[in-house]
Formats: structure tokens, C-alpha cells, sequence
């Protein structure tokens, strides 16, 4: 596990010290800091529920961005420069460096969400008076929500180049947002043809279920109610923890193969 | 435990891309001993399958037919690199990384465990000459400086065999000197070095045994002194008489007039003699008399355009 930790330290090293990633976090952080001016727009329970929901359109958006850009390149760079030769000639397992460079995304996706949560959490109280414990939850369903997300990044990063992985990436966070409401609508209509009910269901099943986290619905729409609000995150943190093994199992056995 | 470092069995790597009609075979048929102990040159021109090779033995590209042993265990097997390091061609480090972190980091993958890991990487710092620059980042350091962090982390392990790929290229005169002075340390202790490189001199200066490729096929193979054996002797002689010139081309090797002077080139100094005395009795001079000893660089130029042109 050692050298596990090693590869995972210095792919944590390495993306804190992307200008890109850190411009994304600044600009997010910089959002966060002036959501309270959005206040006078709304007034009440509508400026808890503006001031909360912007704050976390803002953080997801970011988590999304820097999960994507972050993990595209992640092996494909290595390759490219030559890194891995001199990693993979040392008594180190290709599915160490595959477990490595996801603990450090991992890990770097965690440092950039403790960043936004302690601005997000200072304005707040600086806004609204008190801490919101809904702030909480969300930023742990959006740190598990952009892990997810790495996993799928780094999976498809195992056998495509960084171009196409920014769109099939894209397109699995969009579909994986969208499916499950898709086949609500679908499931309620009779009416639909098999032949668009059984593939959407099937993506259903297949895609990850990204919008299971989105937090924000519930603040905006507090209409719904959960009856058991802790099982819900437990399942649904539950469900992104084996979605991950499984995605980084299949990377581990695809790298396996992949020459460079 | 066998003598052997290296052993390769009729390797052959095939590529055949998804859309490409005809399959490039990068290395073909390639039987290869490599005896411990022994300083190893692998050449060959841009594109010949060094490199192919190099990836087969470390385990980062599998081969499409044959077999590839790395110290007596089959190539790649990451519990045998414990005992082998590898410096890649224009090595890239992470360069936010200082010196000693970047030794540190490599130090952790191979296990290497404190308080051990802080003395290996000083004591290698020292040796490399960096102890100066340990705390610097990478991206600071000079070419030379990259290749000597390099090899510094190919000596962390104290490895049995050390494959490296052009250690020498695009170095200045003095880490150039460095670097070779390091390699001949490492022979006098003991290690198998494997080197692929395109600096003759340097190969033939250092290295036992050569072997050179060509698309992918082996076209030499020995000690270096036998294939360097051979060479001639130039003799330019002034105003020798034509009547002297017959029984010099007598004597056989290769005779020519240029601005009426003699050049001969013979193959060993018996002749050289005898030339020299035909000379000197018909009253001509001798200017000058060279002996011009075979280089690899000579054998490398020979090999491969003969193989052009077959």
C-alpha cells in the first residue's frame, strides 16, 4: 500500500498546483464569498433557500468541472511524459498506480471541497444568521457525487484519449442526471413504445445515478419530503462507494492490458 | 541462479493498429543473452525496436510472440524489480517536486522504509553530486541535472541491472564526462548495465559486447574488440617516381595519386614496411604514416546502410 500512497500523494501534489484547477476554486470561492449579496432578491425562507441553492449550484458545478479536468488527462499524461515508465519499472502493480492516482483525486477532490464548504459556510452564517446543517449534507453528496465522477473520468482515461473522455464523460454526468427523472415520466405514460422505454431503462440501470445526489432539489422544492432523510444519504453514499469499486476494478483489469 | 541478466527467445513485437492494413513488426525474432556483470550496448538507429525492447523487458508492453527473462524471471514481473532500475530516454520527472522529494517519492515505491529512506537518498544526493540542489524543484535543474536526479533514482534499490536509454544524450561536455564516469563506477562494482544510446564513443569506450538492430532485426552481435578488429594504416608519400609505383600496388591494399602524391592504405604494418622502403629507394618522401583503427561508428555505418541497401 505504500507505494499506493506514494503515487497518491504525488497525484495530489501535482493537481493542487494545476493553474487550472485552482482558478476554477478561486472563481467558485470568490461566488460563494458574494452569494449573500443575492439576498435582497428574495425575501424570508425564499433568501435561505436562494442563498443555500446558489451556494451549491455553484459548488457542484465547480466539483463537476474539476473531477472532469482534473481526471481526463490523469493517465494519458503520465504515458505521454514518460512518468509511468519510470513508476511501472519499480516493484509497483498496475493496479497500484490505477488505485494510487484515484486516491488522489480522491483526495484532491476533498482538499477543493473543504475549501468551498468553509467559505460556503462562513457567508451563510454571515447571511442568514446561523448554520444550516443542510450545507453539510450537500457538500458531502457533492464530494461523493464529483468522486463518482472521477471514477468515470479515470475509467474512460484508461483507454481513450483526453478529448474524447471530455465528452463521453460529459455526456455520462448529463445523462446520469437526467435518466432517472426521464423514466419517471416514461414509467407514467403507458403510452410509450418499448423501443424507447427499454433503452432508457436500461441506461438507467447501467449509468450512474448522479441526480441521487443533488441535494439542492428538496431546498427548492420542499414540497418533498423524505421519510427516512438518513437512510436516503447512507444508500445513496453506499451506492456511489460500490459504483466507484466497481469502476476502478474494471480500470485496474483494462490497464492491465493497455500498452504504452 | 542463472548467469544470464537479460534472455530474450525468438521475441517478436507486432504492432497492428485498428485501421492500418499491414501489421509493423517493431521487433522481430530477437535472441538476446545479456551476461551479468557485463556492460551491454543495444544500438541502433531511430525507429530499429530498442526501445520496443527495453518496454518488453520492463514489463510495460507485452510481447506478440516469444519470450523476454529479466534475471532469470519472466520480463515484467514487478516482484523482480526490486532488483533492476530503469532511466528512460529525456527522463520528465514531477518537477513541482524538489530533488530529495522526487528521490523520496521513487524510494517509497520501492519499499524503502524509514530511517533507511532518508540516509538512501542523501547518500545518493551526495554521490550524484546534487546535495547543493536537493531542495530546489525539479523544474530548476539543468538537463544534466534532470539525467543525474535520474540515475540517481535508478541506484536507490542498488540494483543488479541497470537499463538505460540514451544516459548520455543531449548532455554538455562535462555531465557527459560525469555520467560515463558513473556508468564505469557501477561496472567496477559489480552491475549489469543494459544501454541503449545513439553516442558511439561512449558505447565503445564502456561497453563488453554490442549488439545493433535494424527494423527490428538483430544484425550484430559480439565483443566489441572483435568486431573492431581490422583497421588499416595510411601512408601519404611526395614525389614518388612512377616506376616505384607498380611494385607498390604489388604489395595489394588500395593505392591512389592525388596532386602527385601517394596514398596507400594497407591493412597491417608488415606491408606499411615495405611500402615505406620502395619509397625511400626510389627517392620519394614519406609525409606522414596513420594508423586508422576500425570504430563502431565505422561497424554501425557499415551494418546499417548494408542492410539498406540489401
Amino acid at each position: 500500500m505504500n507505494a499506493t500512497f506514494a503515487i497518491a500523494g504525488a497525484t495530489f501534489g501535482e493537481a493542487v498546483r494545476k493553474r487550472i484547477l485552482m482558478v476554477i476554486l478561486l472563481v467558485a470561492l470568490l461566488i460563494i464569498l458574494i452569494s449573500p449579496a443575492f439576498e435582497p432578491f428574495a425575501a424570508g425562507r425564499g433568501a435561505r433557500t436562494l442563498i443555500i441553492s446558489f451556494g451549491f449550484g455553484v459548488i457542484q458545478l465547480a466539483g463537476t468541472f474539476i473531477a472532469i479536468i482534473m481526471c481526463t488527462g490523469m493517465i494519458p499524461t503520465e504515458i505521454e511524459r514518460r512518468t509511468i515508465y519510470t513508476i511501472l519499472s519499480k516493484p509497483v502493480q498496475r493496479y497500484q498506480f490505477v488505485l494510487g492516482k484515484f486516491f488522489g483525486a480522491v483526495g484532491t477532490l476533498a482538499f477543493m471541497y473543504l475549501m468551498m464548504g468553509i467559505v460556503f459556510l462562513i457567508a451563510s452564517r454571515l447571511a442568514l444568521g446561523s448554520f444550516d446543517p443542510q450545507i453539510v449534507k450537500g457538500l458531502i453528496m457533492f464530494f461523493f457525487q464529483s468522486s463518482l465522477l472521477a471514477a468515470v473520468v479515470l475509467f474512460f482515461s484508461t483507454f481513450v484519449s483526453p478529448l474524447v473522455n471530455y465528452f463521453l464523460s460529459g455526456g455520462v454526468f448529463l445523462m446520469g442526471n437526467l435518466l432517472s427523472s426521464f423514466l419517471e415520466t416514461i414509467q407514467r405514460n403507458p403510452d410509450v413504445h418499448p423501443i424507447t422505454r427499454i433503452p432508457v431503462q436500461l441506461l438507467t440501470v447501467v449509468l450512474p445515478n448522479f441526480a441521487n445526489f443533488n441535494v439542492q432539489n428538496p431546498i427548492i422544492n420542499p414540497e418533498q419530503v423524505l421519510t427516512d432523510e438518513v437512510a436516503y444519504l447512507v444508500q445513496t453514499i453506499a451506492y456511489a462507494i460500490v459504483y466507484m469499486a466497481l469502476l476502478i476494478v474494471a480500470s485496474m483489469l483494462i490497464f492491465n492490458q493497455r500498452e504504452m | 541462479m542463472s548467469d544470464l541478466a537479460i534472455k530474450t527467445v525468438n521475441l517478436t513485437k507486432r504492432y497492428s493498429g485498428l485501421w492500418s492494413k499491414q501489421p509493423v513488426d517493431a521487433v522481430k525474432n530477437l535472441n538476446l543473452e545479456v551476461h551479468r556483470g557485463e556492460i551491454f550496448g543495444f544500438l541502433g538507429p531511430n525507429g530499429a525496436g530498442k526501445t520496443t525492447t527495453i518496454k518488453v523487458l520492463l514489463g510495460i508492453i507485452y510481447p506478440t510472440d516469444g519470450e523476454a527473462y529479466v534475471l532469470g524471471k519472466p520480463a515484467g514481473d514487478p516482484k523482480n524489480h526490486h532488483k533492476i532500475s530503469y532511466l528512460p530516454e529525456n527522463p520528465y520527472f514531477y518537477d513541482y517536486m524538489t530533488g530529495r522529494e522526487i528521490l523520496t517519492f521513487y524510494a517509497r515505491l520501492f519499499g524503502i522504509a524509514e530511517p533507511q529512506r532518508s540516509k538512501r537518498v542523501n547518500e545518493l544526493l551526495e554521490r550524484v553530486g546534487l546535495s547543493r540542489a536537493a531542495d530546489q524543484p525539479l523544474r530548476t535543474y539543468s538537463k544534466g541535472m534532470q539525467q543525474r536526479i535520474g540515475l540517481a533514482q535508478c541506484l536507490l534499490n542498488d540494483p543488479e541491472l541497470l537499463i538505460l536509454d540514451e544516459p548520455t544524450a543531449g548532455l554538455d561536455p562535462i555531465a557527459h564526462i560525469d555520467i560515463r564516469d558513473m556508468i564505469l563506477d557501477l561496472r567496477n562494482q559489480g552491475k549489469t548495465l543494459f544501454i541503449s544510446s545513439h553516442q558511439l564513443s561512449d558505447v565503445e569506450r564502456v561497453c563488453d559486447r554490442v549488439a545493433i538492430l535494424n527494423r527490428g532485426v538483430m544484425v550484430q552481435l559480439g565483443r566489441i574488440e572483435e568486431l573492431l578488429a581490422g583497421g588499416h594504416v595510411e601512408l601519404i608519400a611526395d614525389k614518388v617516381p612512377d616506376n616505384a609505383v607498380e611494385p607498390i600496388k604489388q604489395l595489394g591494399g588500395k593505392v591512389s595519386l592525388h596532386d602527385g602524391r601517394l596514398i596507400v592504405e594497407q591493412p597491417d604494418n608488415g606491408t606499411v614496411d615495405r611500402v615505406i622502403d620502395i619509397v625511400r629507394s626510389a627517392g620519394g618522401h614519406i609525409i606522414s604514416v596513420k594508423p586508422y583503427r576500425r570504430t563502431l561508428e565505422d561497424l554501425f555505418v557499415e551494418t546499417i546502410q548494408g542492410g539498406k541497401n540489401a
